[in-house]
């Protein structure tokens, strides 16, 4: 007579939804408008029975649970076979323990849901803290943008630049070392007392040489071995021998 | 002179939780409990009559400046990490149990829910929801769990009497209750309505 009901309807039960063997119970006799003082035991059983067939995929544990509830439950179907003797007021009903644990069960099951609309208006309160500083996202938290089009268009550019006939362009700077310009700037300065700079740099013709001539200078100045003079900004500009200016002057 | 409730303003905007009365009346010498009542008073009426996104909320045993509730859509949308995490329907069974039951064994819970419960308490001992709060008399002298201050604050609850209390229940609990506080004489759940 409750075949077909296994089959469908309110007994076709996703066990992942309960939390365990009471909560399931509960379900099938809140469902159905079941005086939980007067729980019919072998239709409660049945469908029971029915909601679990799927227990192999539950987990070990959780399975027992389940697995134990149904043991009571037939249990408590065997003891209702038996008839209690009347005169005997003392006899509990089997289903007494059973139904005392729903009840229980039931309650802290309401409790959890008050909890819970507490805690949904509780989080609707912010307190000082919650927009944190933001640290700077780290690389791998960054959503990747590339698709493969630009993964093959790179790779398609790096064949081609290797598959480019070699051409090698060799850049080579002109040694001028501020040694040479040292002599040189010393040797003008052994045929006269004073030497203009540009006269200086003018055989050579190139500001590189004039760099160096002009470091080569200061060096030599430095070195209080050269005196250098300039009358006005980008008027000429004469080296002296240190020494002879000074026994000049 | 400062005002008392500058000065207990002060105090809520640099704490990020809550500040209990006596916490705050220990700021100044002018202050006692009773004054840093009036003060909240004052501040609450102030933020309601300028229409402020926040106010003062009694949470946990404390004071805290919270943002007002219509403004958590803004709050929550402007926070890329996900929100506050809710608890879970097994964890929220199991500090229901605890909550009311408190102080209390693995065996209860294990017992009230027909379901193993060691990594429920777990995590919520993790969490800083529960906390051991002493041993049983049974066998192996069993952890007994109860609540903590915290549990209070992220469930908005000011004290444990907040708890949804026993005319909000199933009868069975108000029966329950009932005969506890016959039993021990006192009277719990007695509490100003919230």
């Amino acid at each position: 007579m409750e075949a077909p009901a296994l089959q469908a309807g309110p007994f076709d039960i996703d066990l992942d939804r309960f939390h365990g063997p009471l909560d399931l119970l509960l379900h099938l006799i809140r469902n159905q408008d079941i005086d939980i003082f007067d729980i019919p035991i072998s239709k409660i059983t049945q469908q029971f029975l029915g909601a679990i067939r799927n227990l192999q995929r539950l987990e070990l544990e959780r399975a027992g649970e389940f697995l134990e509830m149904a043991a009571t439950l037939v249990r408590i179907k065997a003891q209702m076979l038996f008839p209690r003797r009347g005169d005997d007021d003392e006899a509990e009903d089997p289903r007494a323990d059973l139904v005392r644990r729903l009840l229980e069960y039931e309650h802290f099951r309401e409790a959890a849901r008050l909890l819970e609309r507490a805690e949904r208006t509780r989080s609707r309160l912010f307190a000082r803290g919650f927009v944190e500083a933001r640290p700077a996202p780290k690389l791998a938290d960054l959503p990747l943008e590339t698709t493969w089009d630009e993964v093959e268009t790179a790779l398609g550019g790096l064949i081609e630049r290797l598959n480019a006939p070699e051409t090698i362009h060799h850049v080579r700077g002109r040694e001028i070392k501020i040694d040479d310009k040292i002599h040189e700037i010393l040797a003008a300065l052994q045929q006269a007392r004073r030497v203009e700079f540009a006269d200086l740099v003018a055989p050579w013709g190139t500001r590189l040489h004039a760099v160096g001539s002009l470091l080569a200078c200061l060096e030599l100045a430095k070195r209080s071995v050269v005196r250098v003079r300039q009358v006005s900004p980008f008027a000429a500009l004469w080296i002296y021998r240190a020494k002879q200016e000074r026994e000049a002057a | 002179m400062i005002r008392a409730s500058r000065v207990i303003e002060a105090l809520l905007f640099a704490s990020e939780s809550p500040l209990a009365p006596a916490d705050l009346a220990r700021a100044d010498e002018d202050l006692d409990e009773e004054r840093v009542e009036a003060a909240i008073a004052e501040l609450r009426a102030e933020y309601e009559r300028d229409a402020r996104a926040f106010t003062v909320y009694e949470v946990g045993g404390g004071y805290q400046l919270l943002t007002r509730p219509e403004f958590a859509p803004v709050l929550e949308r402007f926070d890329s990490v996900p929100g506050a995490q809710r608890l879970s329907g097994p964890a929220l069974e199991t500090l229901a149990i605890l909550a009311y039951r408190q102080p209390v064994g693995r065996a209860e819970v294990e017992e009230i829910r027909g379901v193993g419960s060691g990594g429920v308490l777990k995590t919520l001992q993790e969490r800083g929801l529960i906390e051991v709060v002493g041993r049983g008399e049974g066998l192996g002298r069993p952890l007994l769990y109860g609540t903590t201050q915290f549990f209070l604050q992220h469930f908005g609850f000011r004290s444990l009497d907040d708890l949804p209390r026993s005319e909000e229940l199933p009868v069975v609990l108000a029966r329950r209750e009932q005969r506890k506080e016959e039993a021990d004489g006192t009277a719990a759940g007695v509490s100003e309505a919230g």
